[in-house]
C-alpha cells in the first residue's frame, strides 16, 4: 500500500462522515414542520425522509465532478486536479481535500450541538476554502468568478445565501396568507387534517430534491481524490461504489435525525400549525427546484430557514420568536468563515508534522477526538425523537407558597 | 460588480416561479380543502354552536376532489423534475406542456 493510497482511505471515510452529517444536519428542513405539527410521528418522519434522500442520491447520475470549481481552482475545466497538485502522487491535494472536508464536518457537529440550522454546503465550501487558502495561498480561491456568469464564492455562495432565505420567506409567507384567507370559515379539525396531508406531500418532495443535490456533492469529491491518487481516471462517470457509500451516508445521516436542529426548527423559531407547515413546505421544494433549474446555486437550509420564518410572519397573530432568528442568521454569517478557519488549521498542522501520510493521520485523528468530545457533550441535555416537540419557552418554576402562609 | 446584476436578475426569475407554484399551489390546495367542508357541510364548517351547520353539497366534494388533482399534477410535474435532471436531461416548457430531452 502506498502512502497516497493510506491517505486516500483517510480522505474517503472523511467525506464519508462529512456526508452523514450532511443528512443529519438537514433532516430539520425537510421535516422539521411536519414533526411540529404531528403530520408524522418523528421516527416515521426521520424515516420517510431517510428513505427518499436515499432514492434522490441514486437519482443524481450527472456527474458532480466539478462542484470545488464553484470556490476554489484546484481542478481543471474537465474535473481532473490541476497537474501541478498531483505530481506527488496527489498528496498535496489529498491533505487540501482533508483538511477542507474536517473543517466542514467539525462546523456541522458543532452547530448540531447548538441547534442551529446552518448549511451544510457553506461548510463544505468554507473547509475547503480555507484549506486552499492555506495550502495554495489566496490565488488558489476562485472569488468572483470571470464575471460572464455567477462564479465564485461571492456569485455560488455568498449572493444566494442573501437571496435565497428573502426569495422562500416571501413564497411562504405569502402562501400562508393566502391559505388562512380562504379557509376562513372551515372548522379548525377539518382543516388541520387535510392540510396534514398536504404537508406529508410537500415535506417528502424537499427531501427528494435534497437527496439528489447534496449526496452528489460528496461523490465529487471524493471522485476527484480518487482521481488525484490516480485511482480512477474517468472525469465523465463516477464509481458505482461511491455513489452507493454517499447515498447510504447521507440516508443513515438523515434517519439519526438531528433532533436538536429539528427542534429549533420545528418550534423555536415559530409555532406552526398545519396549514403553515404546507406553506413553508411548498415555498421550500418550489425554490429549490425553480433555481436548480435556472442554475442558481443555493442552500436547502437557507431556504427552508426562510419559508418556516415566512410562515410566522405570513399568518395573521403569529409569533416569530426573532431572537432566535437572530441566532441563526448569526450562524449563517460565521458558517463559512468558521469552517475555513478550521479547515486552514487542519491543513497547517498536517504540513507541519511533515504533511503526507503522517500528517493525514495527525489530523484525521484531531477530528475524532472533536467528534468525540461533542458527541459526549450533546449527552448532557439530549434531545431526540422523545422530547423533539416538548415546549419551547420552560414552563415558569411554581409560585414559591410563601413560608407564613396558610394552607 | 457582474455578480450581482447576475444574481439580481437570477433573484427576480426565481421569485416569480416561486411564488407561482409554491404559493399557487397551496392556494389551489386550500381552494381544495374549503370546497371539500362546503361539500361536506355541517360540522366541517364553522357555524352558531346549537344550531346543525350548513347541508352538505355534493357539487362541493366533486369540485374538492379536481382541485386536489390539479395539486397533484403539480406535484407529479417536480418529481419529473427532479429525475429527468438527475438523468442528465432537461424539461422545457417551450411547448406550454412540458416535455423532456436531453442536454
Amino acid at each position: 500500500m502506498t502512502q497516497s493510497t493510506v491517505i486516500l482511505i483517510l480522505v474517503v471515510v472523511t467525506a464519508l462522515g462529512f456526508d452523514f452529517t450532511n443528512g443529519f444536519h438537514d433532516t430539520a428542513n425537510a421535516m422539521a414542520t411536519s414533526i411540529a405539527t404531528n403530520a408524522l410521528r418523528p421516527k416515521v418522519a426521520v424515516a420517510l425522509s431517510g428513505a427518499l434522500n436515499l432514492v434522490g442520491a441514486f437519482l443524481s447520475v450527472q456527474v458532480a465532478l466539478t462542484v470545488s470549481n464553484a470556490v476554489v481552482k484546484i481542478q481543471g475545466k474537465d474535473g481532473a486536479p490541476k497537474p501541478d497538485l498531483v505530481g506527488d502522487g496527489g498528496k498535496a491535494l489529498l491533505l487540501i481535500v482533508l483538511a477542507g472536508l474536517i473543517g466542514g464536518i467539525v462546523w456541522n457537529l458543532l452547530t448540531w450541538l447548538l441547534g442551529l440550522p446552518s448549511s451544510s454546503s457553506h461548510a463544505l465550501f468554507g473547509g475547503l476554502i480555507g484549506a486552499t487558502i492555506a495550502g495554495l495561498g489566496w490565488a488558489g480561491v476562485n472569488w468572483v468568478g470571470d464575471g460572464t456568469k455567477l462564479d465564485g464564492v461571492v456569485g455560488k455562495v455568498i449572493l444566494p445565501a442573501i437571496a435565497s432565505p428573502i426569495i422562500a420567506g416571501v413564497v411562504a409567507a405569502a402562501g400562508t396568507w393566502l391559505i388562512y384567507r380562504v379557509t376562513v370559515g372551515v372548522a379548525a379539525r377539518f382543516t388541520d387534517n387535510g392540510f396534514r396531508w398536504g404537508q406529508i406531500g410537500s415535506a417528502s418532495l424537499v427531501s427528494l430534491a435534497h437527496g439528489t443535490n447534496d449526496a452528489q456533492k460528496t461523490m465529487g469529491v471524493i471522485t476527484l481524490a480518487l482521481i488525484a491518487s490516480g485511482d480512477w481516471s474517468d472525469t465523465k462517470n463516477i464509481p458505482v461504489w461511491v455513489k452507493i457509500a454517499c447515498a447510504l451516508a447521507i440516508a443513515a445521516g438523515t434517519y439519526l435525525g438531528g433532533w436538536r436542529i429539528i427542534r429549533t426548527l420545528g418550534k423555536g423559531l415559530v409555532e406552526i400549525a398545519p396549514p403553515q407547515g404546507l406553506a413553508a413546505e411548498s415555498a421550500s421544494a418550489a425554490v429549490i427546484l425553480v433555481s436548480s433549474q435556472l442554475g442558481f446555486a443555493l442552500s436547502t437550509t437557507h431556504v427552508a430557514t426562510g419559508s418556516i420564518l415566512g410562515t410566522g410572519i405570513g399568518k395573521p397573530g403569529a409569533q416569530v420568536r426573532w431572537r432566535v432568528a437572530g441566532r441563526m442568521v448569526a450562524a449563517w454569517l460565521i458558517t463559512l468563515p468558521a469552517a475555513a478557519v478550521v479547515g486552514a488549521l487542519m491543513w497547517y498542522i498536517g504540513h507541519i508534522v511533515g504533511g503526507g501520510v503522517g500528517g493525514a493521520i495527525v489530523v484525521f485523528v484531531i477530528l475524532l477526538a472533536l467528534a468525540g468530545f461533542m458527541f459526549f457533550r450533546s449527552r448532557i441535555n439530549p434531545v431526540d425523537h422523545n422530547n423533539v416537540n416538548d415546549e419551547w419557552e420552560q414552563a415558569p418554576a411554581p409560585e414559591r407558597v410563601s413560608a407564613g402562609a396558610a394552607s | 460588480m457582474h455578480n450581482v446584476t447576475l444574481a439580481l436578475q437570477g433573484a427576480w426569475k426565481v421569485l416569480a416561479a416561486s411564488l407561482i407554484l409554491g404559493a399557487g399551489l397551496p392556494l389551489i390546495f386550500a381552494l381544495g380543502i374549503r370546497s371539500l367542508a362546503w361539500g361536506a357541510g355541517g360540522e366541517a364548517e364553522v357555524h352558531t354552536t346549537g344550531v346543525t351547520g350548513p347541508k352538505a353539497n355534493p357539487a362541493g366534494t366533486v369540485l374538492g376532489w379536481i382541485l386536489f388533482l390539479i395539486v397533484l399534477a403539480g406535484v407529479a410535474l417536480g418529481i419529473t423534475f427532479v429525475v429527468a435532471t438527475g438523468f442528465g436531461k432537461v424539461m422545457s416548457f417551450d411547448h406550454i406542456y412540458p416535455t423532456i430531452h436531453s442536454k
